[in-house]
């Protein structure tokens, strides 16, 4: 194990603070692309960061200290999601993308469809599509993390996909493409 | 035979679509990744850490408080009712056994029901 790690794990705030500084972009970037929200990402990331602190005794170094915390950090915008589901605060999945687009849009970047498409999905279907297709993690892994089966993790992501294409209209392209095809035969 | 063909067709178009579907995707998400984050310096990070381990101290001491109070006055409880009204003692006892054999019972059975 990393010996920053093993200091952290004997309390040493120094080699702690330097772990995070090293992953905090990575974890922000993360959160991010999960909430497509800066500002939730960056509330998220220092959540994240106490929960480590205080579960440090439970990471066995076997998976890299990134993946340790990109599990802690989506079970807790899911936790997150939960309870404001709960509490009625909910806005819906119409919001979710709106702050990154403004975001992208005042740093005068190129907006993506793309993520659109995904902001419009629902949570428990945008972070298995992000884990799986972005970060390369397995569906095992992933529905460790969300503690649901690799089957269920499988089937969101094959219809999360299924919608991006629906939306960015993929399908709609090639089958026009084909039904002039063999109009034209 | 030209049916099993046309369902081939289907299902490699459907593979390229999902395919461009997410090579958009990863495209889209690469952009996020060069969003610019502002990273605080090494002093803002110790300073919350050592803010966490405070909390995670008085949360353990608060915790082991509460619980050396609540087993003293079960524990005080149960030696009083034993020496004064040992009828009560030995009704709770059965009553206490009972509950975890109850309990026990209904939760294997609700989890073999699962299976």
């Amino acid at each position: 194990m990393d010996a920053l790690i093993k200091n952290a794990k004997k309390g040493d705030h120094l080699a702690f603070a330097m772990l995070f500084k090293e992953n905090y972009p990575f974890l922000v970037k993360y959160l991010m692309k999960i909430t497509m929200n800066p500002d939730t990402a960056e509330e998220l990331a220092q959540e994240t960061m106490a929960k480590c602190v205080q579960k440090i005794h439970l990471y066995n170094g076997q998976s890299k200290f990134s993946t340790w915390l990109v599990s802690i950090a989506t079970n807790t915008y899911i936790d997150q999601c939960r309870k404001k589901k709960r509490e009625k605060n909910w806005q819906g999945q119409e919001e979710v993308y709106r702050k990154l687009k403004w975001h992208f849009e005042s740093r005068n970047e190129e907006w993506n469809d793309c993520l659109e498409a995904l902001g419009k999905l629902p949570e428990d279907v945008r972070i298995p599509i992000i884990l799986k297709h972005y970060y390369g993690y397995s569906y095992e892994e992933i529905g460790e993390w969300m503690k649901i089966s690799a089957g269920t993790v499988k089937s969101r992501v094959h219809n999360g996909i299924k919608s991006v294409r629906r939306e960015l209209k993929l399908g709609e392209e090639t089958e026009s493409h084909y039904s002039e095809q063999r109009t034209t035969k | 035979m030209k049916k099993q063909k046309v369902i081939i067709l289907n299902s490699e178009q459907q593979n390229k679509q999902d395919f461009d579907a997410i090579h958009e995707l990863q495209e889209g998400l690469q952009r996020i990744d060069q969003f610019p984050v502002y990273t605080p310096n090494l002093q803002w990070f110790e300073q919350m850490v050592i803010q966490e381990q405070q909390n995670k101290r008085k949360k353990l001491i608060s915790d082991l408080s509460v619980f050396f109070i609540v087993a003293f006055i079960i524990l005080s409880g149960m030696i009083i009712s034993l020496y004064q009204m040992p009828a009560i003692f030995i009704l709770v006892q059965i009553i206490t056994t009972i509950f975890i054999v109850v309990y026990t019972s209904v939760r294997l059975m609700k989890k073999a029901n699962h299976i």
